[in-house]
This record gives structure tokens, C-alpha cells and sequence, in this order.
């Protein structure tokens, strides 16, 4: 952020000035209690790392598939951009779609830098600017994204405001490309998303250790509790107040104002999407009803006599939807004001009786006042709702009696379920098909828009389904957020050495095409194979839904340590920072790589060595894709399950072009084929299986050592015959020396390297960049 | 009389240019004029066996069998292919496929030319349909069928709408029409 300019000494026709240090902007001190050397690119700004990301992008370019044929973004148009023809001002379809690229990810970033504001400024108000960061005794590296990105150790909750107004500058800047006749090269379109994906990722962490800090949630530790999430898990005979979105303040100060008030145990706090991990967090008391997929199913209801909603992933009709029912709402966001009318200034009697009688949604955008508000609301509101609210399941599966099949519900179902025919049998009398698709349905309510006959197919699939929807009360284990540096130590060399064979971070909402249980079911085989697996937001809760021939949840399954076998989760979506700042760890603290201000060195060692990847299965929203394309700049290729196709944009090497797999050896400067590894850096699948192979193969690295790729390609192979029951076409690829093979695969791989000229290679000390070279021959 | 063709899912709104609607017959009859065939299997090709009483594997076999095609299927498919020994196999993700099939100096998975056809049958519509949207948009000369059982407006050629046991019937006169010529 800051230039310094040194003069030595100048004699000029207008002054004579000697030894003057004249410094523009703000100063990175180096501060006497952080002694390591600010790298290359404290605070970058929108170009500053174009060079890192041209030459990831030369490996992986962009692969794009068009949702529509038109770009609608100026007046000009519409304009047609089929197949090659330029629009109005210019613009083609592949700078087009960089474009909703880098649009997508700035929204997303957009959207964790207001939530890291919200949660800052709500937690300086409430402790002040000096409450320390503190994110547990065994995490010294607290920060690792902030001190990566911005260069700087935050010590207190007000150093996180200089990286906040660094973040609103980047995130207008980055806006501002996107308008028409700015950025339109398509690479730097996605070197900009590549930044908006950094910024979301830096966003992530500042709210998280914000509230780590100063709200007293886990700081790391393994065994947080096993608390309750499911539809069924609520307790229907206490006053419900159910809080939906993203920032826990809402919600925490309803907590307190109950305790306060020692009338906690007799009202039910629970939560929908990340707002529930960070309740949970927050009080282990609180419940999860469930990831973003049982929103309208669980508001339908009626359960709940309050809703909150804060910030993020809040449909946008739930709050006629909550009124239809009787539940009351309050929104409590600058970000959602739903058209509501706003009380933060009347007193909470005030806004109490308000809700109670004429004005029964309104906004409040004082967190203390929303606690004491919902409490009261929710205890009076509690009684009539018990007693009114809600139709018979007979009365709405009555409404199947319209059913013509005509299929318009299915034909509008995004993940393509056979509603249709489902309602239709419902019509005889026959619920089993409708209950099938409960477990599938992603709970969106397109199917109630399509229906001609106006049936409220989505309600029907709940009414048949009462029995499922109590039975649906599982357990997960708290949020844990930070990874622990003495974790770190104990798996850094493993990992990078291999013998681990990685890292899986299960992320990203639940949107899937054909329910949770694919994901439960692809965790628990890498947990099995000793995989650390690590989850955070929608697909956390969707892990903890689903049980094995056991009858156990994953969570009740796996220990909660970062280590081989294990399943964590960190918590909400800005708790996604963890298991990002635990790879920048591994670099920090295995390898003794300097963070500050260091990117491309640190990503450069990540993409190389470190054998991390995300599967974000169910990924729907803008914030999703920022997350990913974050990743992806650090070096962390990311899978998407197939509504992801829809983010329109992939990442895609080709394994074949070898030149490509080149990689500078740092021991002497040569260039040397490295593998395809990884071979891509954001794909989307199909399948789970195609998923978990891709997985497998993701992480490899050209480090590994050879018993480390003994042990993944050991995974890989078996993944691969399991699955496809064949040898992987491109086994040749991985194997540098006969010594990299699994004892007992020899026998069958040798043949196959034979059969396909395979020659052995040397391991190189990889890197990409001119500069990590040691010594050159 | 002509009938509006829609595509499958409702807000699938595409133009100006969209496929041409072909029969079943014409669809076998324009894969005659194929030289070199890409059969693309996709990821749902499975589930249609019991939804639909189609057996897409076998379908792509006769295919290309028929006309010397290469099959390309989706991994999650590729254990159905098992007992397919006498055409060429390759096990590979669609949007790895399609990447390939997008770069015009690609010479195929047998390193002998570009394929002047492909074939899509057996995938996720959604899915499908960004990937043909892929190759309409960036290989306007890659010339595509669908053929699955709902229109896909991005394909070149695609058939229309169907309903399952006209689908079937559909692809099994295709495969005779192909296998008679034969
Ligand atoms: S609510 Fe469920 S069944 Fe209805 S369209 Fe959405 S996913 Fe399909
Ligand atoms: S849209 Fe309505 S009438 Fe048509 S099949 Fe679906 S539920 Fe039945």
C-alpha cells in the first residue's frame, strides 16, 4: 500500500535536498515483535499478482460454458454472441463470460467483506477496538490469510479495520472492470476473479477470528460436542426462533438475552445455514435445523414463532412464506431490508407489540434489541401458534387429487426429479415416491411456481414425509474453527511428504443432484482411506445428516482432529479460512516458508507440494465460486459436483500436453516434466465416482516423495478398479521410478508402463517461479 | 402442422441459433454421412435403463459399432462398457471430452483427425446442456446430436420431446435403419 521514495541528494533549479525518505500511503512496519521480512506483495492490488495468475491460467485456462446465449449488460443490447459474433460494444463470448467470472466472485467477496464489516464493528461496539485476537493457546499463527495477504499480525480487533478498507478498495475496483467498456481480455478477467477469489478467502478469515475472539467459540480444540441438527431434532412444545443467514450476532444476543433472563432451556434457539454452525458455536445449546435445502421446508411448517433473518443465502420469499404461516420475522440486516418497515429506533416494547399485533415483520438493525425482542415475541407468540397454525397433511396431499401429469413440475425441477409422477401417485394413494424425493428434493420450490393446477407440490412432499421429517434428528460435532499449529507440525511433513495422502475439504451448499447422502457417502470412503478430511457451511450439516449400516453419523464415526482418518468440521462458510490457512501453515511451519506479504512463493510451494482439494458437491451460490477461485490462486484445485456447470467457468489442464507439466527443478535451474499434478484446477463432475477418483488423482504434487506417491497412487489405482473396474489410462503419468509403485500393484502396473513406453523420471524440487531457483548449471 | 419444440427444462431458453429438430430416422441417417463418430455417454446414461426402459450403453455400442466410432463415457458409467470389447473405449469426464473436442488442432483419442460428429446421449440434461453450449459457442464447427429423450436447443441436431416408449422405439428403428445400410 505504501511507496517509499529515497532521495540521497538532489540540487535542482528550485531546492537543494539531502537524505530525505518521503513515504506515500500506509506504512507496513516491519514492528519490532514480528522480525520476518515484508515479502513482495504486502496489500496487492488488482495487478499486483497478474504474473502468478498468467502463468497458472497458461496451465489452466478457462474452460467456459455459455447459460446463455446473450449479453444483456448495457443498452446496447441484447446482443447475440453465438459462436464467435462480437457484441455492440465489442465484447465476445469468451471475455463475456470472464466477465461473469470475475462478476461472480466479487459478488461472493462482496459478501464476506460486508459480513466481516458487520461482525467487526458489532464486536469493537460491544469489546472494543483493543479486545485481543485470540484464537487459542496452540494456534501462533493466527491469521494466516492476513498475514499472507496484507503483510500484517493483527494483534487486536481494530487492526482488522486497515485490512477491511483494503478490501472495500479492491472489491470497487474490481466492480468497477466489470462495467462495460473496461476490463476485456478473458485471462484478465479471470486474473481479476483470481483476486476477487483471494479477497473472498481474506474476507473469510477477518470475520472469523473476529468472532473466535471476542465471542469465546472454539479455538481450535478437537472434541467440541455433538449437538443436534434435524428437522426433527426442534422441540415443537417450546416458543421456536429460528435464525437464518450468516451473522451470529442476531442470534448470539438471543442467547444471551435468555440467559439473562434464566429462561434459555425453555425456548428453542435454532438455526438454518451457516447462522446455525455459528449458534452452535456460540452455545452448544442451540439446534441445527439444517443446511440451506430445508429452509422453505422447515419455515413452511410453521414451527417456528419467530424468524431472524441476517445476511446471505435468506431466500428471497421467505418472509411471506414465514407470514403465511403466522411466524413473525425480523430482518436484521442493512444487506436484507425485505421491504420492512424499521423499528431499530422504537424501544423493544415497542417493537414487541408491533410485532404481536399490526406489524407482524419488521426491520431491526440493533443485534441487542433483536435478542430481547425474538425472546419476548417468541415466548407470547408461542401458545397461539400451538394452537392455530398450520393444515392437516391430509388436507394439503388432498390437493393431489388435481394431478393431470402434465410433468410441468418436473420439467422445472433444476436437479431433474420426477415430481411429477411422484404427486401423481400421491393422487392413489401412494407416498413412497413422494418420500423418496424428500431425502433427493433441494427444498427450492420451483415445482409450486410450475404446477397449473396451483398444487403446492412442495408441501404435499412434506405432508408425506411427517414421519421422516421426526425421525430426521442426527448429530454433529461444533465447529471447531482454527486449525492448531501443533496439528500442523504433527501432519505437515506427512502431507507433504505423502504419506498422507491428503487433504479433502467437503464445502459449499446443497445443491445436489440426488441428495446428501453422495456426500456422506464420498467422506466417509476418504475418511476410511485415511484421508484428513475437513468440511465447513451446508455440506458440514449435510455430512451429519445421513448414517452408516451402523447407525452412526459421520460425526459420532471419526474423531474431530486435523490428522490422517479424521473428519473436521471448522464451522460456518467464513470458517472455509481454516482449512485454506492450515495448507499456508503447513508452508509457514513444515517448510519455514516467510508469509508476510509472500503470495506467489507460498501458492507456488502449495500447487507443488501440498496435496490439498475441495469437493464443493451441492455449490449454488456467488460466494461458493469466490471461495473456489480463492483456492485455485493459492494452488488448491477445487471439484464441483454438476450444478456447478452452471457457475459457467472451469479451470482445465490437459494431461497429454507436456509441455505444459513442465516445472523449474530449484536445485539447479532446469526445466523438467513435473506430471499432470494436479491435472486441473477447477473441474466439474458428473458423478460421485467420477468425483472421488478425481479427487484421488487431484492430489498428487510433483514433490511427493516416492513412498508418498506409493500411498496415492496406491488410492488412486484402487479408487479407479473399484469404481471403474480398469487401470487408469494415464497410470504412466504418475509413476516417476519403478520405486513410486505399491508393493503389491507391481505386478499389474509394470506390464501397463511397459505396454505404454514408460521411461523413469527424476523427482524435481518443483517450483514455477524464476525466482525460488537455488543455483543454476 | 408444426408443433412448438421447447427445450426440456422450462427456463432452457436459448436463440438465435438453436438445433434441428430430427427424427430418430434422420438423425441415423445424417450419422450415415459421419466419417468419423464420437459417441459421448453421459452420466445419467444408467438411471435411464430404469426410468426409461433405454439401455444407453448398449445403444452407443450399436452405434459405434455400426459406424466405427470411438465411445467416450462418462466415468460413473464406464462399468457398463465392460463387456464391450469391439469398439474403442475411452474413460473420460465430459468436460474433459468436450475440452478436447473444442480445440480445432486436436487430432482425437486415436491421433488420426478431429471427429466430424459427436453424439451425446445419456447425460444429466443440465449438465449436457452447458457442455453442448461449450462446443455451439467456442467449435461452431463441431457439428452434435443429441440423442436423448428431450430436445437440447445447443446440439446442432437434437431430437424433439419424447415420451419413454417413443424414445425407444425411436433409437431401435434408428440402429435397424443403420445396421440394414450395413
Ligand atoms: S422443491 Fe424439490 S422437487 Fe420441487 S423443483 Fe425444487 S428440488 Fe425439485
Ligand atoms: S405440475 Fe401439477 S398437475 Fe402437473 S404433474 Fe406436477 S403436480 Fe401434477
Amino acid at each position: 500500500m505504501a511507496t517509499k521514495i529515497s532521495i540521497k541528494e538532489l540540487d535542482s533549479q528550485f531546492a537543494k535536498i539531502r537524505g530525505l525518505d518521503l513515504v506515500i500511503g500506509k506504512v507496513v512496519e516491519a514492528g519490532e515483535e514480528w522480525s520476518e521480512p515484508v515479502g513482495p506483495t504486502p496489500y496487492p492490488d488488482i495487478t499486483a499478482l497478474r504474473g502468478w495468475d498468467q502463468r497458472i491460467l497458461a496451465r489452466y485456462p478457462p474452460f467456459y460454458s455459455p447459460l446463455s446465449d446473450f449479453c444483456e449488460f448495457c443498452t446496447y443490447g441484447k446482443c447475440d454472441l453465438t459462436a464467435g459474433k462480437q457484441g455492440a460494444c465489442g465484447i465476445d463470448m469468451e471475455a463475456h463470460q470472464g466477465k461473469w467470472s470475475l462478476l461472480t466472485c466479487v459478488m461472493g467477496a462482496a459478501c464476506h467483506a460486508t459480513h466481516a464489516h458487520h461482525i467487526v464493528e458489532y464486536l469493537i461496539k460491544k469489546y472494543g477496538e483493543d479486545h485481543p485476537i485470540d484464537v487459542g493457546s496452540e494456534v501462533d499463527i493466527e491469521a494466516p490469510l492476513i498475514r499472507l495477504i496484507a503483510g500484517i499480525k493483527p494483534k487486536k480487533l481494530g487492526d482488522l479495520k486497515e485490512v477491511l478498507t483494503y478490501l472495500d478498495n479492491q472489491v470497487t475496483q474490481l466492480t468497477s472492470a466489470t462495467a462495460t467498456g473496461q476490463e476485456q481480455s478473458p485471462i484478465d478477467y479471470e486474473s481479476k476473479a483470481l483476486h476477487a477469489g483471494m479477497l473472498d478467502n481474506l474476507a473469510l478469515e477477518v470475520a472469523d477470528i473476529a468472532q473466535v475472539s471476542a465471542l469465546g467459540l472454539p479455538k481450535g480444540n478437537s472434541d467440541t460436542p455433538l449437538v443436534e441438527i434435524g428437522m426433527g431434532a426442534i422441540d415443537k412444545s417450546k416458543p421456536v426462533i429460528l435464525c437464518v443467514g450468516h451473522n451470529v450476532a442476531p442470534g448470539s444476543e438471543v442467547i444471551n438475552y435468555l440467559e439473562d433472563k434464566g429462561t434459555y432451556g425453555s425456548v428453542e434457539v435454532a438455526g438454518i445455514c451457516c447462522t446455525a454452525h455459528d449458534l452452535t458455536r456460540y452455545s452448544k445449546n442451540a439446534k441445527i435445523v439444517g443446511p440451506i435445502s430445508r429452509q422453505l421446508m422447515f419455515v413452511r411448517s410453521g414451527i417456528a414463532d419467530i424468524l431472524i433473518i441476517d445476511q446471505e443465502c435468506v431466500r428471497a420469499d421467505v418472509v411471506d412464506e414465514a407470514r403465511s404461516v403466522g411466524t413473525r420475522v425480523i430482518a436484521t440486516s442493512d444487506q436484507i431490508c425485505a421491504g420492512l418497515p424499521d423499528l431499530t429506533d422504537k424501544t423493544p416494547d415497542e417493537i414487541v407489540k408491533a410485532l404481536l399485533t399490526d406489524t407482524p415483520a419488521v426491520l431491526v438493525r440493533n443485534p441487542a434489541k433483536v435478542g430481547e425482542v425474538a425472546a419476548r415475541a417468541a415466548i407470547e407468540a408461542a401458545p397461539q401458534r400451538k394452537s392455530e397454525k398450520g393444515l392437516k397433511d391430509e388436507q394439503v396431499l388432498a390437493n393431489t387429487s388435481r394431478c393431470t401429469l402434465c410433468r410441468e413440475c418436473t420439467e422445472n425441477c433444476p436437479i431433474n426429479l420426477d415430481i411429477g409422477y411422484a404427486v401423481n401417485a400421491a393422487k392413489k394413494s401412494n407416498l413412497e415416491p413422494l418420500q423418496k424425493i424428500f431425502q433427493e428434493c433441494i427444498g427450492c420450490g420451483r415445482c409450486d411456481e410450475a404446477c397449473p393446477q396451483s398444487i403446492p407440490v412442495l408441501s404435499t412432499i412434506n405432508a408425506a414425509s411427517t414421519a421422516k421429517i421426526k425421525e430426521e434428528k442426527f448429530t454433529i460435532r461444533v465447529g471447531r474453527g482454527p486449525i492448531r499449529d501443533t496439528e500442523i507440525r504433527n501432519v505437515g511433513r506427512p502431507i507433504v511428504m505423502g504419506e498422507i495422502p491428503g487433504v479433502i475439504a467437503f464445502v459449499g451448499c446443497s445443491n445436489y443432484p440426488g441428495g446428501n447422502e453422495d456426500l456422506a457417502k464420498m467422506a466417509d470412503e476418504f475418511a476410511k482411506r485415511r484421508y484428513i478430511v475437513v468440511t465447513s457451511g451446508c455440506a458440514a450439516s449435510d455430512l451429519a445428516r445421513y448414517r452408516d449400516e451402523n447407525g452412526q453419523t459421520l460425526y459420532e464415526k471419526y474423531p474431530g482432529d486435523f490428522d490422517a482418518g479424521c473428519i473436521v468440521n471448522t464451522g460456518s462458510c467464513v470458517s472455509n479460512a481454516h482449512p485454506i490457512g492450515a495448507v499456508i501453515k503447513i508452508a509457514s511451519i513444515f517448510a519455514k516458508r516467510n508469509l508476510r506479504g509472500n503470495f506467489e512463493e507460498i501458492s507456488d510451494y502449495i500447487l507443488n507440494r501440498i496435496g490439498a482439494v475441495a469437493i464443493a458437491w451441492g455449490s449454488q451460490h456467488q460466494k461458493a465460486m469466490a471461495i473456489a477461485t480463492g483456492a485455485n490462486r493459492l494452488g488448491v484445485p477445487v471439484i464441483l459436483g454438476p450444478q456447478g456447470v452452471k457457475h459457467r467457468r472451469a479451470y482445465l489442464g490437459r494431461s497429454e500436453d507436456n509441455e505444459k507439466w513442465m516445472v523449474l527443478n530449484a536445485r539447479d535451474g532446469k526445466k523438467v516434466y513435473g506430471g499432470p499434478a494436479p491435472e486441473h484446477l477447477l473441474y466439474v463432475a458428473e458423478t460421485i465416482e467420477e468425483t472421488m477418483v478425481m479427487a484421488a488423482r487431484l492430489v498428487m504434487r510433483p514433490n511427493d516423495t516416492p513412498k508418498g506417491r506409493m500411498i496415492k497412487l496406491s488410492n488412486y489405482i484402487n479408487l479407479h478398479k473399484q469404481l471403474y473396474g480398469t487401470m487408469p489410462d494415464d497410470v504412466q503419468r504418475f509413476v516417476r521410478a519403478e520405486t513410486d509403485l505399491p508393493v503389491t500393484m507391481k505386478d499389474d502396473v509394470i506390464p501397463v508402463l511397459k505396454e505404454r513406453g514408460w521411461k523413469p523420471i527424476e523427482i524435481p524440487d518443483p517450483t514455477l517461479l524464476d525466482r525460488m531457483v537455488l543455483r543454476r548449471e | 402442422m408444426s408443433a412448438k419444440i421447447t427445450s426440456y427444462e422450462t427456463a432452457e431458453i436459448r436463440g438465435p441459433k438453436l438445433a434441428f429438430n430430427l427424427t430418430p430416422e434422420n438423425c441415423g441417417r445424417m450419422l450415415m454421412r459421419s466419417k468419423r463418430l464420437l459417441v459421448v455417454v453421459g452420466g445419467d446414461a444408467l438411471k435411464m435403463k430404469v426410468a426409461d426402459g433405454v439401455d444407453v450403453p448398449e445403444v452407443a455400442a450399436r452405434l459405434a459399432r455400426n459406424l466405427g466410432g470411438t465411445i467416450v463415457a462418462s466415468p460413473g458409467v464406464f462399468k457398463a462398457f465392460q463387456s464391450v470389447s469391439d469398439v474403442k473405449l475411452i474413460n473420460m469426464g465430459l468436460e474433459d471430452a468436450v475440452n478436447r473436442l473444442k480445440d480445432e488442432s486436436w487430432k482425437g483419442f486415436d491421433g488420426m483427425g478431429a471427429y466430424d460428429m459427436a453424439v451425446f446421449i445419456g447425460g444429466l440434461y443440465y449438465f449436457q446442456s452447458m457442455m453442448l453450449s461449450t462446443l455451439k459457442h467456442f467449435a461452431p464447427n463441431q457439428k452434435t446430436i443429441s440423442l436423448d429423450r428431450f430436445y437440447h436447443p445447443n446440439a446442432t441436431f437434437s431430437l424433439e420431446n419424447l415420451t419413454p416408449d417413443k424414445w425407444k422405439a425411436g433409437l431401435d428403428a434408428m440402429l435397424q435403419l443403420l445396421e440394414a445400410k450395413k
